[in-house]
């Protein structure tokens, strides 16, 4: 029970893996490209988040640079400019001289235009509310100083010395170092609002060597992710490969035991003069050719697959009327559709145009559809074969439609993509013993595209398929069919 | 003897006379470039510009320039502010105004100072900028410049209600202009 169980886990597993690597290859086979690109992309968007992350840092480090070290040579001025304005004021009180004294006043004057200008700047370059309210406490505190400066220089003009210092000590000093610690507040704001723009500018650099690493590491996952699916895809197609062509060379060896079997046997018993009277030996002489057409056959489509495989076929181009084809097609496999009890029904529209192509491939391809509707056409026995005149998939201009028609067993809708693959044989048909090459579509395909058409595929489970030979009607490439029906066209130069 | 002596004398007197007279006729023949041309300019008496005096007359003038008032309407000290000696705006004012000499001045205020009449002595300034930037610096100060040294920092008084660019303008100002 447990081995059993275990037995279901494996297949199970196993189902997945298969399913996952069917949908891997045929991701990788329409979107390998894509996948690429998106590789591209990853790198450039990459790219691009650096270069705004650089730009970011660098946008952030200079404006550090113009509002804090340029806040704090402003301060520095003002500061400087301050002093200038005490110093001079106290200079007038050194001198007797009226004429030193106004030079004095002129300097502090100088000086303390410069002290409100710059203050008149920083109120307007001020954004927090911290700032702002230092502002205009800086101002009212300057306006107040210059007031009492004022009334102390007025005093040393006049000449009034005891009084001007009387009142400098009283009122200027303290109200100068009020000055004096608002101005180290703007400096310390600036301070502080420096240190914190650098950590700013530290964390955006931050931030983006981490995003830097983040989307490398992604873009490379990415990258090792897609070159290993792409492997991985090549490889699975390798063994499906490999698988297809030991099913082939087992199918075939299969195809060429069971006619060799027969003649074998047959053989023996005329041998062994087993086989007495005419009759007899009559019998035996139709299935030795009958064996033996069959082995013929199942040679010549090997051939023919693989002399289109190696793309050595020539092939004969010449205008040719639709019912020439069919008639050729019909012929030969006339044998073998009333030797199977099939009914072919033929039906043929009136005024079809002519077609360009090799008689023998396009009657090898027809003989191919209907091969397969008389293998797989079920209990109906009917075929139809139908031709029509119809408008070219591009709309360029008219194409002939030649169907092959059955009401057998149909083919399976996850099927239908494989079933022009070369050695594929549907699980299904393998199971019901319904013995074939997987050649036979290929090879049709094949012929199809190299007369410069398409072969198209309607098909239902239990009612039926419908095979579709599409060819280019012969007035759109009157001219390039005359040429290449004047001499051997080989595959390669198609 | 004596006689001869005091001929002697007399020629020689004789001749110094004749060579200042030569002297003084050679000067006269050759025209001299420093020779003065005189233009005359208004004066104008100028306060501060928070001072609420606008209007003056010519007697108040004088007693504010004697220093025989002391203090503003406003009660503010009056500081006067002049020009150095020989500036023709000063001998306008001592022409104009004061209607003393240089020395007559000189004593009133020496005079004024010892007796404790007159408080603090005036501010002698170089230059009428000197002058206009001391005005412009003390809300006391009064002074005077010549009109053309006049700006917007200080204020020109009235003077017996008429302005310096006014007809009829007591203080004008004599000034020499070189060739």
């Amino acid at each position: 029970m447990a081995a059993k169980k275990k037995s279901d886990a494996a297949r199970n597993t196993g189902k997945l893996v298969q399913t996952l690597d069917r949908i891997l290859s045929a991701i990788l086979q329409q979107y390998a490209t894509l996948m690429l690109v998106l590789v591209f992309c990853g790198v450039a968007v990459v790219g691009l988040l650096v270069i705004r992350d650089l730009e970011s840092a660098n946008s952030s480090a200079e404006n550090m640079y113009r509002v804090s070290v340029q806040g704090l040579l402003q301060a520095g001025e003002l500061q400087y400019f301050a002093q200038e304005t005490r110093r001079a004021t106290l200079y007038a009180l050194t001198t007797n001289d009226s004429n030193l004294q106004v030079e004095y006043a002129d300097q502090t004057r100088d000086a303390d235009r410069k002290v409100t200008e710059g203050i008149a700047e920083y109120r307007q370059q001020a954004v927090l509310p911290e700032q702002l309210e230092l502002a205009n406490r800086l101002s009212r505190d300057w306006a107040e100083y210059l007031g009492i400066r004022d009334e102390v220089l007025a005093s040393i003009l006049e000449g009034s010395t005891k009084e001007a210092v009387s009142l400098d000590l009283s009122g200027g000093v303290p109200s100068f170092e009020r000055v004096k610690k608002d101005l180290n507040e703007v400096r310390r704001l600036y301070d502080e609002q420096a240190s914190q723009r650098l950590a700013n500018v530290v964390a955006t650099s931050r931030r983006s060597a981490l995003r830097l690493i983040g989307t490398l590491g992604f873009t490379f996952l990415v990258s090792i992710v897609a070159v290993w699916a792409i492997q991985r895809s090549r490889m699975i197609g390798a063994i499906q490969l490999a698988k297809l062509q030991m099913e082939f060379v087992a199918s075939v060896s299969h195809e060429l035991r069971t006619p060799l079997a027969v003649l074998n046997s047959a053989a023996d018993n005329i041998a062994d003069g087993l086989v007495t009277g005419k009759p007899e030996i009559q019998r035996y002489g139709t299935v030795i050719r009958t064996q033996s057409r069959q082995m013929s056959e199942l040679v010549d489509q090997i051939l023919l697959f693989a002399s289109v495989e190696d793309r050595s076929a020539r092939y004969f181009f010449e205008s040719l009327s639709v019912n020439q084809i069919l008639d050729a097609a019909q012929r030969s496999t006339q044998e073998l559709v009333e030797g199977s009890g099939f009914v072919l029904e033929q039906r043929v529209d009136a005024d079809l145009p002519p077609v360009v192509g090799d008689l023998s491939a396009l009657t090898q391809c027809l003989q191919n559809l209907i091969g397969n509707a008389v293998k797989y056409g079920g209990e109906r026995k009917w075929i139809g074969l139908h031709a029509s005149k119809g408008t070219s998939a591009n709309g360029a201009g008219f194409e002939v439609r030649i169907s092959v028609v059955d009401h057998g067993m149909g083919i399976d809708r996850s099927d239908l993509p494989h079933i022009f693959d070369p050695f594929y044989r549907s699980p299904r048909v393998v199971n019901m013993q319904i013995h074939g090459t997987g050649l036979g579509l290929s090879l049709a395909k094949r012929i199809a595209e190299t007369m410069g058409g398409a072969l198209t595929v309607v098909s239902e489970i239990s009612a039926g398929s419908s095979f579709t030979l599409h060819l280019p009607a012969a007035e759109r490439n009157e001219v390039d069919l005359r040429s290449a029906a004047a001499q051997p066209t080989s595959l390669s130069q198609q | 003897m004596q006689g001869r002596i005091k001929f002697v004398g007399f020629l020689g007197l004789a001749a110094l006379l004749l060579a200042l007279v030569a002297r003084q006729a050679a000067e006269g023949a050759s025209p001299d470039p420093t020779d003065p041309e005189v233009t005359i300019q208004a004066l104008a008496i100028i306060v501060n510009r928070s001072n609420s005096v606008d209007a003056l007359s010519t007697s108040e003038l004088r007693r504010i320039f004697l220093g025989d008032r002391s203090h503003w309407p406003n009660g503010r000290r009056i500081t006067l502010v002049m020009r150095e000696p020989g500036e023709p705006e000063r001998r306008c004012m001592l022409h104009d105004l004061y209607q003393m000499s240089e020395g007559e001045l000189k004593n009133h205020f020496l005079h004024g100072l010892f007796t404790g009449d007159i408080l603090v002595s005036p501010k002698i300034l170089a230059t009428s900028i000197g002058v206009r930037k001391f005005v412009f610096n003390v809300p006391g100060a009064i002074g005077y410049v010549r009109l053309s040294d006049v700006d917007d920092t200080v204020k020109v008084l009235r003077v017996d209600e008429l302005l310096p660019d006014d007809k009829g303008y007591r203080l004008k100002v004599e000034l020499p202009v070189t060739k």
